[in-house]
């Protein structure tokens, strides 16, 4: 689904975000991307959907190679990846039915359809009550799961997660991740930068560690933190 | 296109934004009624330029006693002149007719009491350029025909200094009005891009989510470039119809006064030919409306870079 080969990024005055970076990350995989402020875990993310560019390195997402898509084309791509932020980047000025109906509008759907699946999927992430609330008027953990339903209307093939429950409260944050995992089981690739430990340590999933722009763990139902028999081993 | 659904998201953030939308319309408002205000002074003193250049006219008084054949000379004399391009047009007016516009001019009960007509026939020439009044005017001067007092050239009237530096002041006025309508109209560009650009500034998460969830640029457009157009639109039908007003007052006060000279025009709102192609409110309705649209597409670029 995502593939990184060699991928550097570099800010301007010579920041790295990310350097030789290479990665594979299958169809209908659950991946956490751990690792400090910084590490790289957000450029990651931005590249995938095209918001930034890479120095050098090639990005294939769903079999596009990203360096050749051509602008015009990056809207469809992104319309095939759902997106969940640590700050739910939710229209302030739309209703909860309004948000989710926006990623539906922009696909062109007819409306006969967006009356019928908005509501679907505002059910399911457990917000029928709230369909006419405005988001100021709900609780992070609930913005979170508009965020989500929004994230998942489409029924895109990749979600991608920046942080969704930096925000939010452990409990809450539970529910979340449980909407995610529900999700990942529909056969969508599920990708979810984070630095809550407890969920990583529960869920036991596969963990990306990244350190200055490097990737220095690659663990199938890995932990947050290295193990340290582990460590020797690595290095 | 989702017309219903682009329109229904212009007016809905015009709504909730009503303090900038009405900043915005406050702005196409200020900006095109100066612009329009300026274009109606021009066309008026155009207007009146013209006047002034049609009394720019010889008048030749010819002597009571003058033969028919005299009289059909100098009208050979003045014929040959139109033939070389130098007089536009002429007229004759025989005593009768000149006492008739004397009568309507003075009233009836002075030309009652007249014994005789003392009024003298006369030729009305008008000038194929008023600059050279002076040298078709001399012409005649000399002519036997001409009705002189001995010794001068009173015979021959024709416009006096004061009007030639009258119309040079205007042509002086009108160019500078075409700088001040330039100046103007980029000053409009200018406030309503940035109060477009201030307002879609407000707005960058906005179109950044957008972005995000995958919107195509047209469709992140679209509803800004209605709500250009919108306000836009009302700024200047209020602009239209404020200059409208200010011309209808303006040219009434100056007709009540006495110094009609320039016969300033009462623009009617909708249908005008020459500089309103379309009529004062609908070049400006358009023009507003045009102009902010444009403002939106323009300020919009820098956030819709991929």
């Amino acid at each position: 689904m995502i593939v990184f080969e060699d991928v550097t990024k570099v800010y301007d005055p010579d920041v790295v975000g990310l350097e030789d970076f290479t990665c594979h990350i299958g169809k209908g995989e659950f991946v956490f991307l751990v690792g400090p402020s910084g590490s790289g875990k957000s450029t990651l993310i931005k590249l995938i959907l095209k918001e930034l560019r890479p120095e050098t390195g090639r990005i294939l997402v769903a079999g596009r190679n990203l360096g050749t898509l051509r602008n015009s084309k990056v809207p469809l791509l992104r319309r095939n990846i759902g997106c969940v932020f640590q700050d739910f980047k939710l229209l302030p000025n739309k209703s909860v039915y309004d948000n989710v109906a926006y990623a539906l509008e922009v696909v062109g759907e007819p409306h006969r359809s967006i009356r019928r699946k908005v509501p679907e999927i505002l059910s399911l992430v457990g917000l029928a009550e709230k369909t006419n609330s405005l988001p100021h008027e709900i609780s992070g953990g609930e913005q979170q799961r508009v965020s989500v339903a929004r994230a998942f209307v489409n029924h895109p093939p990749l979600l991608l997660a920046d942080e969704p429950t930096g925000n939010i409260d452990p409990e809450t944050a539970v529910g979340i991740m449980q909407l995610l995992v529900r999700i990942n089981r529909t056969g969508t690739t599920v990708v979810v930068a984070t630095h809550d430990r407890d969920m990583v340590n529960r869920m036991r999933r596969r963990v990306l560690q990244l350190e200055a722009g490097r990737l220095v763990r690659d663990e199938r139902r890995g932990s947050y933190d290295q193990v340290t028999e582990e460590a020797d081993d690595a290095f | 296109m989702r017309f219903s659904f682009f329109l229904g998201e212009a007016l809905g953030s015009m709504r909730r934004n009503w303090v900038m939308a009405m900043a915005a319309v406050i702005t196409v408002f200020i900006s095109t009624a100066i612009l329009g205000a300026v274009l109606v002074t021009r066309d008026n003193l155009n207007q009146g330029a013209t006047n002034l250049k049609n009394r720019v006219m010889i008048e030749v008084f010819i002597k009571d006693n003058s033969t028919p054949e005299q009289v059909t000379a100098l009208q050979h004399k003045i014929d040959t002149l139109k033939a070389q391009g130098q007089v536009k047009s002429y007229t004759y007016i025989s005593k009768e007719q000149a006492l008739a516009i004397f009568r309507k001019r003075f009233g009836e009960r002075i030309v009652a009491n007249l014994p005789i007509n003392p009024l003298p026939a006369s030729y009305q020439i008008q000038v194929q350029n008023t600059d050279n009044v002076d040298k078709v005017a001399a012409l005649f001067f000399n002519d036997p025909v001409v009705d002189n007092d001995p010794g001068t050239h009173n015979g021959v009237k024709y416009a006096k200094e004061t009007v030639r530096k009258m119309l040079g002041t205007i042509s002086l006025i009108e160019k500078g009005m075409w700088v001040v309508t330039i100046i103007f109209a980029a000053a409009a560009v200018l406030l309503i891009s940035t109060t477009v650009r201030l307002s879609i500034f407000a707005r960058r998460r906005e179109v950044e989510i957008m972005r995000l969830v995958g919107a195509t640029n047209w469709f992140i457009r679209w509803p800004f470039v209605f709500e250009g157009f919108i306000t836009g639109l009302i700024g200047a039908i209020l602009a239209g119809v404020f200059v409208w007003v200010g011309n209808w007052g303006i040219a009434n006060w100056i007709k009540s006064t006495q110094i009609d000279f320039l016969s300033l025009r009462v623009y009617r709102l909708w249908w005008q030919g020459g500089t309103w192609p379309l009529g004062l409110l609908p070049t400006l309705a358009l023009l507003g409306a045009f102009l902010g649209a444009v403002g939106s597409l323009v300020a919009l670029r820098r956030h819709l870079k991929t």
